[in-house]
């Protein structure tokens, strides 16, 4: 049950405010975002509002409220990946997906998100899938990347 | 000690804030974000001062200013008008439905600047937190900022009416620029998405707050403070 996992995960920390990042952070592993129990339940384990901890959810890019893809790629639209035509990439993503960014495939498989720096612009345009970098990325490329990610959910 | 303001000799504490030495003498800072009760905001900028020290001389938020020896100060000086008239300016784009902040513009002298449009039509928000803040100090902690950047805004967990809300209308009541809506009709005050029944005074009819309110304040003859 949800329910039990969410104590389990909640209860590997202290009752202490300063450790509600980090229990975040756990669910959002676990489930690929918090569900709304979850956060429900921390705040009554660190003793503080729902509301705070939904701002905290709100303002990290790595917490999400929705569920989110089994695999997530970060598309890089900084300055030296937008001039090298990430738009291109979003388009062609959305073309292969069927997704825009900050949405998720129907199949639950992907979720696309744009980020506005890797620190990584040397290879400029950046596409990371996961934890794995994909630099000097071009249209042409990207069906056999999301294919090799597909092949792995089958 | 004797500071100066707007070359008035001006008594004061050491570690006074400047913005309450003004006050006291009668001086017109404007304010946005500053709450006697809720001091140490600092976000809104429109309470800057000129502070001369010896030979410099910095532009600064009076609000957080504490007097700790003799200096100048000037509420209307060229620097201050500019910087802020700017302030407001770009707080006008921030929050363009505001009457408050149109009208501080007006007062000060606040400059058009074209080139920028404003970040949601008719916000009247300027995101500087005092909601929050007494919500979260009356020890309900019901709203909060929510999202970041240009996105940031106030609100309840999940949009939706919240539990830990009392209808108090503290936070309509410290806002600046009369942002939150709450509206008390027939009996009933509506805020942050909830309903709540009013409560008055069982002597001279006087409104004292909403069933939940009187249930955390422990009032349970419903008589006003006066009565
Ligand atoms: S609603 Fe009012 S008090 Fe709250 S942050 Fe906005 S301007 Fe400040
Ligand atoms: S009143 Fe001083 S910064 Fe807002």
């Amino acid at each position: 049950m949800a329910d039990k996992i969410l104590k389990e995960i909640i209860d590997r920390y202290p009752r202490e405010r300063r450790y509600a990042l980090a229990v975040m952070q756990d669910m959002q592993r676990h489930y690929s975002y918090i569900p709304r129990e979850g956060l429900e339940l921390l705040a009554g384990h660190v003793g503080c509002k729902v509301a705070e901890l939904y701002s905290m959810a709100t303002f990290y890019k790595a917490l999400s409220l929705k569920p989110r893809g089994k695999h997530i790629i970060k598309l890089c639209n900084g300055t030296a990946c937008h001039i090298r035509g990430s738009v291109n990439l979003i388009n062609g993503i959305n073309r292969e997906l069927g997704i825009a960014p900050g949405e998720t495939t129907e199949d639950g498989e992907f979720t696309l998100e744009l980020v506005n720096c890797l620190g990584s612009c040397a290879l400029a345009p950046v596409m990371v899938v996961d934890e794995t970098y994909y630099g000097k990325m071009t249209l042409e490329k990207l069906p056999s990347i999301l294919g090799e990610y597909r092949k792995e959910a089958k | 000690m004797i500071i100066t303001i707007d070359g008035k000799a001006c008594e004061c504490e050491k570690g006074e804030f400047l913005l309450q030495v003004a006050k006291r003498n009668g001086i017109d800072i404007p304010t946005l974000c500053h709450h006697d009760g809720l001091p140490g905001q600092a976000a809104c900028r429109v309470c800057l001062v000129e502070v001369k020290d010896g030979g410099r001389s910095q532009v600064t938020a009076s609000c957080v200013f504490p007097v700790d020896h003799e200096i100048e100060v000037s509420t209307n000086s060229r620097k201050v008008k500019e910087e802020r008239g700017m302030v407001l300016a770009l707080l006008r784009m921030r929050a363009p439905g505001s009457e408050v902040i149109a009208n501080m513009c007006e007062a000060y002298g606040a400059p058009k600047i074209g080139r920028l449009k404003p970040v949601v039509d008719g916000d009247k928000c300027i995101l500087c937190g005092l909601c929050k803040r007494a919500c979260a100090s009356l020890g309900n902690g019901a709203i909060e900022t929510l999202m970041r950047g240009t996105q940031k805004y106030v609100g309840t967990p999940y949009d939706q009416p919240s539990a830990d809300c009392i209808g108090c209308g503290s936070c309509a009541e410290v806002c600046p620029t009369g942002a939150i809506e709450m509206k008390d009709e027939k009996g009933v005050r509506t805020i942050w998405g909830s309903e709540f029944r009013l409560v008055y005074c069982r002597e001279c009819g006087k409104l004292i707050g909403t069933e939940e309110y009187m249930k955390a304040a422990g009032n349970t003859d419903d008589l006003c403070d006066d009565c």
